[in-house]
């Protein structure tokens, strides 16, 4: 089990390096990289799916050694014997890192990036050198850097099938990308690209992986650093605004995050995330730290008053949308704020965070109505289910935290899987509104019915996340029926942004032309791939629910665990609905042309010319009909309902850790 | 059919009326007269009208809307035409752009007259169309199930009214290819029963009917070594059947017992019915224009002369 | 599931449209007697529904109608939820996914009018699923379970202790049956911006359809009235019979809105429902 966890930590940065050293231009390079990057997703992929089946099989299996069966899982000792050099290599990199923040933020001249670093890397620097020379060299020492619990299982198998379609999905991408129109003016900086694409999941397996809280923080900020990288990848001006943006707000929740660690580690002696959870029943002790840390998951979740920079993000190529900003790095926020839940729950922390995530959720949800670029209104859903869960995280009751753990799982693969068609409907029809995607389902017939995939696992009724917000409704309703509100009024706009944009795929006016050729052959992988498993998550997840899930929320400190989630009747009667929906596409296969219909115009009047969609206009003149969405932006304000949710999720997150300052002073 | 008289749906359209009619129709709606109770709804969406109400005469923007209302409305369908104007032209009729009544344009089933036309006249109208909307009904079911009924013979000249008719609307929408209405569209459009009887004094006519109503005929002449074929009209109920063909081939027989060396069909430029007698072995030879609007396309074939 | 629900299952789908359809004759029938007029026979919604059914059936998109059915389909299948006594946020859900049919058959036909019903037809869904959404919640606070059947079996009157709920609920009732200050999407009687909305491209038995899904739904909303006052089925019948008669009032006495239909949907919803959830749950504390 070490090996593997190892091997999925390890592997992408040895690619990453291969990649890196890949310089040149031409069919060769190009070749050397396919190869490299296909090895490197293989090879992530089996290991994750080995260490899910090892994990499936139950815990009988040979005991690894140096590991130690913890409260829920199993602790990794990784090389005992090299602790130090580790620790020291740590430190090195985490230097290197920081000095490379210090010159991004001095050349830029954003002040508030260096000091938000220097606070960083001096309260770092100080506390592991007081600690390791002053306290004596062995504190720091955690008996397991590295864990696996069934959570952290999911969040592999999450990272690793998902990010590894998403990294055969870039080759493909990315060729077209600096082959189109649109970015000729961009410089072919692909081995960075996908250097930083694998070190990138390198750490993001580790951050999952992570028992040991200095190791997390390590994790944490190299995916912070990379997601920096990444959105400015085009370097335009825009580009390097958004990419500076997210860096500060990480950085704000890496300082929460290296506070939480000094603080864990002052009172309680621990910095291990088992340890945590071990004192969760303490709370006045472990409550500043946890609150620290949630602070450091919303902002990395893009919760209300960071949203800004998951939307500024938007602007790096559809991979690193999709990867990092929908499917993973974004992810790990909210597997923070999930692993915190036992701790905040109950308490006024965890309402707040329920109610930042709630506010969210609305908002984000009611802000996607008003966009029209795909690109945002998936951005903007993103940062909503993010609220949503980070809402469960809040709540953090059984059924919370399961329904939470559900959410991540549908909500990385659909969402995953409808950036990646946006990606490639923009390079075809060379644009990404919505009211351009009319016909799609006519145009592309694989890539619309994919999305239509994607976004019925998005919210339509026996899908995957509407069983995950329908289990949220329930649990929140039980932990605190006001929170409902938001939950209830946001999944009601969602409903209106995902059904228009339907709408409009499916909408065909006139006799639209096909598109041939739709994918490269990654792009297809990855997608096929997704779509699959959109499907299979959607059909089997009483089985997953079964299999990881219930295990892991079981495992937790909990007193009342309900008699049933979401009843056995009610799924059987989900799967005879899933069973009727399925008909419907099978029922339009097997239609049989004609069928008893004619066809004529539709009704434009009476003033119809040529076919469907010319009419004669009132001043005689031919005009062409146009549709376009309702996007209500008289009544719903972006910009205005930003303001005042960041405003207040600002405010009561500022009262929160100013409270709960004031109480550790005292 | 009980069903479809107990619930007539309306769609009423001003061809250019002077809104004298228009209002006599509304008050059939109102307290007075409730058209409602006979189940009336005035739907404004012409999928979901059995009537076409249309008052005023027409003009040449107005020819295409009704043109186009009348397509959009599904079979069975009645067309009434309310007051005057809608009837003949009324006192627009020399006007220089009107064409005359609705039926300058599409078949008409009900005159109403009056100017402006009384409420009393336009629901008793209504009940008129009921009876034809209910005629036409039966005859699509008619049609529909005696498909494999259909007697071909010779037709008499106690039939012309009837071929006229259907002539005009079998070739409804192919007439509307070129514009249709007045003198925009095909001949066919334009023809009088005075000027059919001509045509049958001199020309073989033959009929297809189900149960004694005429759905199909086509008539033909020899002129010299040509056996000219015209007019093959199919009722709109019994179109896609195999009734146009088998016309056909009666009448190229009943000509070849003449002097004729080869077959003849003309078609409009812009029919869609080039490529099925292409499958029939007719070659188009060439291409005449007739207005600025209309060219025929000649197409010939050469007899086959039965093997004795 | 128990014998009980099977047969009340049943009865939903065999009975369903008839009294669907004699109410929705009835409702005719009143609104002209409110106008002053005779009006037509309780049975002419049955009679459109046949005439329809022999009419031809014209199309824009050959797949347009697959929507239809399907949107009937799952308007039986939620109001069969319903009435076997399952989870109601499973109904709800299900009635959503039964519009959502609906409204992309209107997207599919791909014609201005139906568009705009679409459009509208998606506003005012937004407007009345949070209120439907709130109402499962309250009836599942007074009574401790999400069931329909044991929400049913509660011994206490629902509407006394959600009198704001089901205020509330009765407002969103008026979005659901399309009556006159919400008939933005579709409606009986033409509109000259809107033609007839969703339905504008339906013709012959899709229209008729159409028709018996609406009949299916009334019969299930009415149902869900009901469930407020379970615990004297007399009373339940009679309040359901109530406030049908109140929403044809309430149609012919008022006049169309517009974007309002969101705004004050959501007030209602927030003020009435919530703040009936928000007084329940202060209660309990």
């Amino acid at each position: 089990m070490t090996e593997l966890v190892l091997t999925l930590i390890v592997a992408p940065m040895v690619c990453a390096l291969g990649l890196f050293c890949l310089r040149g231009k031409g069919g060769g390079t190009d070749w050397i990289r396919r190869v490299l990057v296909v090895a490197g997703v293989l090879v992530v992929c089996v290991a994750s799916v080995m260490l899910a089946m090892g994990r499936g099989g139950g815990q009988s299996e040979t005991r690894p050694s140096g590991s130690v069966f913890l409260q829920n899982g199993v602790g990794l000792h990784v090389l005992p014997n090299h602790h130090d050099a580790i620790h020291w290599g740590i430190m090195a990199i985490e230097l290197l890192m920081a000095a490379y923040v210090l010159y991004v933020g001095i050349r830029s001249k954003k002040w508030f990036i260096v000091i938000l670093m220097v606070a960083q890397a001096g309260l770092m620097g100080w506390f592991e050198l007081t600690m390791t020379h002053g306290g004596g060299g062995e504190i720091l020492k955690v008996p397991q850097d590295l864990f696996v619990d069934k959570f952290a299982i999911i969040m592999a198998l999450i990272n690793g099938l998902v990010g590894g379609g998403i990294c055969l999905y870039a080759l493909g991408y990315m060729k077209d990308y600096h082959a189109g129109s649109g970015h000729k003016d961009v410089a072919d900086r692909r081995s960075m690209f996908f250097t930083l694409l694998f070190i990138f999941m390198g750490a993001m397996f580790g951050l999952i992986f992570s028992n040991n809280l200095m190791w997390l923080f390590l994790f944490w900020e190299i995916t912070t650093l990379c997601s920096y990288l990444l959105i400015g990848y085009t370097r335009t001006p825009e580009a390097k605004r958004n990419a500076l943006r997210a860096l500060w707000m990480n950085l704000l929740g890496g300082l929460a995050f290296a506070i939480a660690i000094v603080l864990l580690q002052r009172q309680t002696g621990a910095t291990e995330l088992q340890e945590m959870l071990k004192l969760a029943s303490n709370k006045t002790i472990l409550l500043l730290p946890a609150a620290l840390l949630c602070f450091a998951g919303i902002s990395k979740a893009a919760q209300l008053p960071f949203s800004n920079w998951l939307l500024g993000a938007m602007v790096a190529p559809t991979p690193v949308s999709a990867l990092l900003h929908s499917s993973t790095m974004v992810k790990a926020g909210v597997y923070l704020v999930l692993r915190m839940s036992p701790i905040v729950t109950g308490t006024g922390v965890g309402l707040i965070v329920a109610v930042v995530g709630g506010v969210t959720f609305l908002i984000g949800s009611l802000a996607a109505i008003t966009a029209s670029d795909a690109k945002r209104v998936l951005a903007w859903s993103t940062v909503a289910n993010l609220g949503l869960i980070v809402l469960c995280g809040g709540v953090g009751t059984y059924a919370a935290v399961w329904a939470g753990v559900l959410l991540i799982i549908f909500h990385a693969v659909a969402k995953c899987l409808l950036f990646l068609c946006v990606g490639v409907v923009e390079h075809k029809l060379h644009s990404r509104d919505v009211d351009a995607m009319s016909a799609l389902i006519v145009k592309m017939p694989l890539v619309g019915g994919m999305m239509l995939i994607g976004m019925a696992g998005m919210f339509l009724a026996p899908f995957g996340m509407l069983i995950s917000k329908w289990a949220v409704l329930k649990a929140v309703v039980d932990a605190s029926p006001s929170l409902s509100l938001l939950v209830v009024f946001g999944s009601s706009a969602t409903l209106f942004f995902w059904v228009k944009w339907m709408g409009k795929l499916v909408q065909t006016v006139g006799i639209p032309d096909r598109i041939r050729h739709e994918l490269h052959a990654g792009e297809a992988v990855a997608m096929c791939g997704l779509t699959v498993l959109t499907f299979l998550a959607c059909v089997l997840f009483p089985l997953i629910s079964l299999i990881f899930i219930e295990p892991y929320v079981d495992g937790l400190p909990y007193s009342n665990v309900p008699r049933e989630l979401l009843g056995s009747g009610n799924v059987t009667i989900m799967i005879l609905m899933m069973g009727m929906v399925m008909l419907f596409p099978l029922s339009m296969l097997f239609r049989s042309r004609g069928g008893g219909v004619k066809i004529v115009d539709p009704y434009l009047c009476g003033a119809n010319v040529e076919g469907s969609i010319k009419f004669v206009g009132s001043g005689g003149t031919v005009e062409t009909m146009a549709m376009n969405n309702y996007y209500m932006r008289n009544l719903l304000s972006e910009r205005l309902m930003m303001g005042w949710g960041s405003a207040f999720c600002t405010v009561i997150l500022a009262a929160m850790l100013a409270v709960m300052a004031v109480q550790a002073c005292r | 059919m009980l069903g479809i008289k107990k619930s007539p749906w309306i769609i009423h359209y001003d061809a250019s009326s002077c809104n004298g009619c228009d209002i006599e129709v509304l008050a059939c709606l109102t307290p007075g007269f409730d058209v409602e109770r006979l189940g009336v709804i005035n739907t404004g969406d012409p999928k979901h009208a059995d009537i076409f109400l249309v008052t005023g005469a027409v003009n040449p923007q107005s020819n295409t809307v009704i043109r186009n209302i009348y397509r959009q409305m599904p079979e069975p369908k009645v067309v009434v035409a309310v007051g005057t104007c809608a009837c003949s032209g009324g006192i627009f009729r020399e006007c220089y752009n009107i064409s005359g009544g609705v039926d300058s344009t599409i078949p008409v089933d009900v005159y109403i007259a009056g100017c402006a036309a009384r409420p009393e006249a336009i629901i008793d109208g209504v009940v008129q169309a009921l009876g034809v909307l209910d005629q036409k009904w039966k005859d699509m079911q008619e049609f529909a199930a005696d498909i494999d009924k259909v007697v071909y013979g010779k037709a008499t000249k106690s039939n012309l009214p009837s071929i006229l008719a259907l002539e005009k609307i079998a070739y409804y929408r192919e007439s509307e290819l070129y514009g249709g209405g007045g003198d925009a569209g095909l001949p066919v459009e334009t023809q009088t029963l005075v000027s059919l009887e001509a045509d049958f004094d001199r020309m073989t006519c033959v009929k297809a009917s189900i149960n004694g109503k005429i759905v199909g005929s086509a008539r033909g002449y020899v002129e010299a070594e040509t056996a000219h074929i015209l007019n093959i009209s199919v009722h709109p109920y019994c179109q896609g059947e195999g009734i146009g063909q088998r016309l056909i081939e009666d009448l190229q027989k009943a000509l070849l017992a003449s002097t004729a060396k080869r077959f003849e069909i003309r078609l409009g430029h812009k029919s869609t019915q080039g490529a099925w007698l292409e499958k029939q072995t007719y070659r188009s030879i060439k291409t005449e224009v007739v207005t600025p609007t209309l060219s025929w396309v000649f197409y010939q074939k050469e007899c086959v002369p039965p093997v004795h | 599931m128990s014998i009980n629900s099977w047969i009340s299952l049943i009865l939903y789908v065999l009975a369903a449209p008839f009294i669907g359809g004699a109410l929705t004759g009835f409702d005719r029938w009143l609104s002209a007697r409110m106008q002053a007029r005779r009006g037509p026979s309780i049975l002419q919604s049955f009679y459109d529904v046949r005439k329809l059914w022999q009419k031809q059936n014209l199309v824009v998109r050959s797949s347009q109608n697959f929507y239809v059915v399907f949107f009937l389909i799952f308007v039986i299948f939620t109001g069969g939820l319903f009435f076997a006594g399952v989870d109601l946020l499973m109904v709800v859900f299900a009635l959503t996914l039964a519009a959502i049919f609906f409204v992309l058959a209107a997207y599919k036909t791909s014609s201005p009018y139906s568009f705009v019903g679409a459009e509208r037809e998606l506003m005012q869904m937004m407007a009345y699923e949070p209120m439907v959404l709130l109402t499962a919640i309250g009836m599942y606070m007074v009574t401790k379970s999400f069931q329909v059947d044991a929400i049913a079996r509660h011994s206490g009157l629902l509407v006394l202790v959600l009198p704001g709920v089901f205020l509330g609920f009765l407002f969103t009732l008026v979005i659901k049956f399309r009556k006159s200050p919400f008939d933005l999407s579709a409606s009986h009687h033409a509109h000259q911006e809107l033609v007839r909305g969703m339905t504008t491209e339906f013709s012959g038995r899709t229209l008729a359809l159409i028709e018996i899904a609406h009949w299916y739904e009334t019969v299930f909303l009415l149902g869900w009235v009901y469930l407020f006052f379970a615990s004297l089925p007399w009373l339940g019948v009679l309040a359901a019979l109530a406030v049908f008669l109140l929403m044809i009032l309430v149609d012919n006495a008022f006049a169309r809105l517009k974007w309002h239909a969101l705004k004050s949907a959501w007030v209602v919803a927030a003020v009435l429902g919530f703040g009936n959830i928000l007084i329940l749950s202060a209660f309990k504390a």
